[in-house]
């Protein structure tokens, strides 16, 4: 540890600095403007009116349910899979965590395009659907919400198992037989061993998932278009289809609260539990 | 809970996964003139046609230099700023520390809306220099984050140790800490660039005609065209990015430092 104070807020400075102007005070302003009226008076009515068309009430509710289903399923499917690779031979263990982070590392563009190819007209499934007699006529998986379930459940997946690994690698190796032994069904063992051990695995996880999910453009872009808007892509058509800007700095405080409100209250049910 | 089990869960999450790519591999593969899979005959026509289009070409060289300067230009600053929160005792380090991560926290769709309208338009700053300032700030939290964590393993009395036998203060650091803590910021060159390179939102309101990063050209494209060269192009992006990580992980141990 050096002591010269001065010295070392030198060296800090350029990096604070450069992210306080160019970031936190344009952010700020956009911020603020959520809060005015057109006369430039405080005001919520920008709130008011946004939450009084039923469009935005819908896809802002939509949101909220694909956030919550994405955060979910993965949970889910997350807990299955973590608890495969924690019990894994230390070599396969590797390899399979590599293949789970390996997505993550790929454009978001290239690996939601993916969807196109099985989910469109002349895709994968609508091929099996007509081959099989099912329906005459391709069906349109495109552009509905389960297409936009789909891609997000693909994008954000690995950061519930990665969270939900580290968490697991925690709890003792002996404790999920120990209760086996002493006469725990799968189900109690879960709930009553493994949740409570694990819980903050999950609350890192599910917080990464669903303020992912609540703030990803490109999937609800591609996979859902103008059909299944969500409110990051309401955002983009606010401000180039109609320019409306206001509107826009609502949506963008209340995807910011809703992110940390999510923070929150997973922390909350999770001490909860204890 | 049996082998069986255990493969049959891991085996249908990698291919929810990993599948999907495979899949883009082979529709890029295609000879037909529509996207479509299974693929009408394989070719590599489409793989071909991707270096030649003149707009990803455009595109691809303001990505890389964004992702390469951008990276660079977060690390010069990155670095002293890890490097003064790890080893000094600095009033407000907690502020600093919350200022400089705050660009991971904030949505990048209202990051580029917010520089778009307060930062772009009343400065008068190009579109280029716009989206370089925007992707420095994004790859700063990271490129702070991997270094001190880096720092942190490194102990401090070396330095003091150097001092002591006659080096200066920057000959310390230059002697003694940067070889060592190398790796660290090679693995932080290495995620910034990734993360440069794929963003999306941040850069959405930040293109123009003319000036806009590989991916959101990739995204209009599809817009407006149906054949399978975007397809090719995210495959060979996705190789791209699987081998940079790959020779990584193989020669320093990436997955350490991240």
């Amino acid at each position: 540890m050096f002591l010269n104070r001065a010295e070392g807020l030198a060296l800090a400075l350029p990096a604070a600095l450069f992210t306080f102007l160019v970031f936190l005070v344009p952010v700020g302003i956009l911020l603020s403007v959520a809060f005015q009226a057109e006369s430039g008076a405080w005001s919520l009515q920008g709130y008011v009116d946004f939450f009084s068309e039923p469009l935005n009430q819908s896809v802002f509710f939509r949101t909220l349910k694909l956030g919550i289903l994405v955060a979910g399923t993965s949970a889910v499917i997350g807990y299955a899979a973590a608890f495969c690779i924690v019990n894994l031979p230390a070599t396969s263990r590797g390899r399979i965590f590599g293949l789970v982070v390996l997505p993550l590392m790929i454009s978001p563009v290239a690996r939601t395009y993916a969807w196109i190819v099985i989910l469109g007209r002349t895709g994968i499934v609508n091929d099996v659907i007509v081959g099989l007699g099912l329906s005459e006529l391709p069906i349109r998986l495109l552009f509905t919400e389960t297409a936009v379930f789909i891609g997000l459940l693909q994008l954000f997946l690995p950061l519930m198992i990665i969270s939900l690994v580290s968490a697991m690698e925690n709890i003792p190796r002996d404790v999920v037989p120990a209760a086996r032994v002493l006469g725990a069904s799968w189900f109690q063992v879960f709930f009553r061993v493994i949740l409570p051990l694990t819980k903050e695995g999950l609350v890192i996880g599910g917080t990464l998932v669903f303020t992912g999910a609540l703030t990803a453009y490109i999937t609800p872009a591609i996979l859902g278009g103008s059909k299944v808007l969500m409110l990051e892509t309401l955002l983009y058509q606010k401000v180039n289809v109609s320019n409306d800007f206001v509107s826009a700095s609502v949506i963008a405080m209340i995807v910011i609260v809703m992110c940390f409100s999510a923070n929150l209250v997973l922390k909350r049910i999770a001490s909860v539990r204890r | 809970m049996s082998r069986l089990t255990v493969w049959l869960i891991l085996g249908a999450t990698l291919t929810f996964l990993i599948g999907p790519f495979l899949i883009v591999i082979l529709a890029g593969a295609s000879a037909g003139e529509a996207l479509s899979f299974p693929p009408q005959g394989l070719s590599l026509k489409w793989y071909a046609k991707v270096f030649t289009v003149e707009s990803f070409r455009a595109s691809f060289a303001l990505s890389m230099f964004l992702a390469i300067f951008g990276t660079l230009a977060a690390l010069l600053i990155g670095i002293p700023a890890a490097y003064a929160l790890n080893r000094y005792d600095l009033p407000g380090a907690e502020t600093i520390r919350t200022i400089v991560a705050a660009p991971i926290i904030v949505p990048g769709i209202i990051v580029g809306l917010a520089l778009l309208r307060y930062f772009v338009v009343p400065l008068d700053v190009t579109i280029t220099m716009a989206l370089f300032v925007t992707h420095t700030a994004l790859v700063l939290p990271y490129a702070v984050r991997v270094v001190s964590s880096s720092l942190n393993n490194l102990r401090a009395d070396m330095e003091e140790a150097a001092v002591i036998l006659g080096c200066t203060r920057l000959q310390a650091f230059t002697k003694v800490v940067l070889p060592n803590i190398r790796g660290g910021i090679l693995a932080a060159f290495i995620l910034g660039f990734v993360t440069s390179f794929n963003e999306v939102p941040a850069s959405l309101f930040l293109s123009g005609p003319g000036v806009r990063t590989l991916p959101i050209d990739m995204l209009s494209y599809m817009e407006i065209t149906f054949d399978p060269s975007v397809a090719a192009l995210s495959a060979l992006l996705a190789f791209m990015s699987v081998a940079i990580v790959f020779a990584a992980e193989r020669l320093l141990g990436f997955s350490r430092y991240v």
